[in-house]
């Protein structure tokens, strides 16, 4: 049986065009639910653990709604009630989760 | 913007854009008067306990009821002292929300893209959004 590891040059490359295809893809809805269920972002999440530091730094770089995938490869959740809906404000909780989780840097 | 399968009935005559795009705010936020925040189940909602996995056609439905709307029978004309928001919904799930402004014409947020002013209700639907499925009002002073 053979496995396939990426390198992570590979996996760089693959995010960012899944990144840009559902960028394309979700420009126009409105319902979070279908952004998600869009293949490009399913492939995302299905990238697992090793997206996280990719989708952190693609927040730091424009804000988006990625706290679908982030809470469900991190079965976590940082964003104060207060600050639910607000965009930059989530996106400011997840990059701070990733400094204390040292999943970035 | 031009006709497209995404929105077949948009045509360079009725409708303008109103505003750059952001994805700070979607369409339900913008129907309802919120430009702060982007309306989902599971994030901010009304009610607030809204089930977080529920993005049906009653999740909006519910929402505007919250904000003091119900339903107007179909009805998309304008009446003066009433204020009133088209549904749109595509199988089971909502799709967009589109507010009447005072001259008649309605307003839409296109997801993270642009705000629009269009003639009716109908012009941006017919591909991404589905269908109209309700028109709901509510009295304004």
């Amino acid at each position: 049986m053979t496995t396939f590891t990426p390198s992570p040059t590979q996996t760089l490359a693959r995010f960012r065009q899944l990144v840009q295809q559902w960028k394309d893809e979700s420009r126009y809805l409105s319902n979070t639910a279908q952004m998600a269920m869009l293949r490009s972002y399913q492939s995302i999440i299905g990238m697992g653990p090793q997206a996280v530091p990719l989708i952190l730094d693609e927040l730091r770089r424009e804000p988006d709604h990625w706290f679908w995938a982030l809470e469900a490869i991190t079965l976590e959740n940082p964003v104060p009630p207060q600050d639910a809906g607000q965009l930059d404000k989530m996106a400011q909780a997840w990059i701070d989760w990733g400094f204390n989780a040292r999943v970035i840097s | 913007m031009a006709p497209s399968p995404r929105f077949p009935n948009l045509s360079p005559t009725n409708h303008s854009e109103t505003s750059p795009a952001t994805p700070q705010y979607n369409c339900v936020a913008w129907a309802a008067e919120d430009t702060a925040r982007w309306w989902q189940p599971g994030s901010y909602w009304l009610p607030a306990d809204w089930p977080g996995n529920d993005f049906g056609l009653a999740a909006l439905e519910r929402a505007f009821r919250e904000l003091g709307y119900e339903d107007a029978g179909g009805d998309d004309s304008l009446q003066p002292g009433i204020q009133k928001v088209a549904l749109y919904g595509s199988g089971f799930v909502y799709t967009h929300a589109a507010r009447q402004l005072p001259t008649g014409k309605w307003t839409s947020k296109l997801g993270k893209s642009v705000d629009i002013e269009h003639d009716y209700p109908s012009v941006v639907a017919g591909g991404l959004y589905g269908d109209v499925v309700q028109i709901m009002r509510r009295h304004v002073a």
